[in-house]
């Protein structure tokens, strides 16, 4: 199967948005402004936390704020001169959603820490663990949310057997990035399953 | 008709680099947006991150609420339409008004055969 052809391939993953349960984000934002726009979104790696972030971003863009979306990978560290110029150019009127907090070194995030509480509106983290924020919303998985988004990928018709989705749900211990991931490389092998 | 649309001249969609692309944008939008842009573009889909090169933007600015308008661009030499198992890199046109959200996309194959390259990946 060509790759723009495959239904797993990147962007039509990326077009499938955070499925909230059990709170709206309107429920979310007032929960964000109780904390004074300062919390962490919470969960494992595979769990949703960027796309949470990113149309999070969306949300508090169309309520009127600034925002500022920092990614912080093994690709694009946030070492400690980095931080310093980002601290430099924040503003009091901006959000700082900072997308992987974790791999920020415990010294700089103590400085960006205490700095965002006067020199940035509010600071929203996205973490493995909790405890650098309070948590916002902690993101979880589950195999029907799995089943859900790969039946909004797939072609009607093509169902894929719910047991090969629990089975990649437990061997990739919840990681739904990871199961699709693998669901892109059978698609890639073969015609159809 | 769609709100907005790419045409291009003879229907064609497959062309060979450095070929100049012959079209037409319309437009029937309930007021006139601030501007109407038309981009060349390539981008990349498949397992890996996307990338994505913008070749030649042409702006229309207070277009009015409803027109057509014809338009050419060359094509670079490169890169060519192809497609692997894992990677796909695709030629497209897209119309987009500010303010708004309104997109259309033609997609077009670039390459001296008039096909998109196929990448054979040894089983």
């Amino acid at each position: 199967m060509k790759a723009k052809d495959n239904p797993f391939a990147v962007e039509r993953v990326h077009a499938i948005r955070y499925r909230l349960q059990n709170t709206t984000f309107e429920r979310l934002l007032v929960r964000l402004h109780d904390m004074n726009y300062r919390g962490a979104i919470v969960g494992p790696e595979g769990s949703g936390k960027t796309t949470l972030l990113e149309d999070l971003r969306q949300r508090l863009e169309q309520e009127g704020f600034k925002t500022r979306l920092i990614f912080v990978n093994d690709t694009c560290p946030l070492d400690t001169p980095a931080c310093r110029r980002l601290l430099a150019e924040m503003t009091r009127d901006q959000i700082v959603l900072l997308d992987g907090a974790d791999l920020i070194r415990r010294s700089d995030w103590a400085i960006m820490k205490r700095y965002t509480i006067t020199h940035a509106y509010g600071v929203v983290i996205t973490a493995h663990h909790p405890g650098r924020l309070p948590t916002l919303l902690e993101c979880t998985t589950s195999p029907e949310l799995l089943r859900e988004i790969v039946a909004e990928l797939l072609p009607q018709g093509h169902p894929i057997p719910a047991e090969l989705l629990d089975s990649l749900y437990q061997r990739h211990q919840g990681n739904l990035r990871a199961c699709l991931r693998e669901l892109y490389d059978l698609y890639a092998r073969n015609d159809h399953i | 008709m769609d709100r907005l649309a790419v045409t291009f001249d003879k229907s064609r969609t497959a062309f060979a680099p450095r070929e100049t692309v012959y079209g037409t944008i319309r437009w029937n939008l309930d007021a006139s947006p601030r501007h109407l842009e038309l981009s060349l573009f390539w981008y990349t889909t498949g397992k890996g991150t996307r990338d994505v090169g913008v070749v030649q933007t042409q702006r229309l600015d207070k277009p009015g609420a409803h027109g057509t308008k014809d338009f050419s661009f060359t094509l670079p030499e490169s890169p060519y339409s192809f497609s692997g198992r894992l990677i796909s890199l695709i030629w497209a046109l897209e119309l987009t008004s500010s303010p708004g959200s309104e997109i259309a996309r033609q997609e077009i194959t670039v390459s001296p055969t008039g096909r998109e390259v196929i990448l054979d990946t040894p089983r």
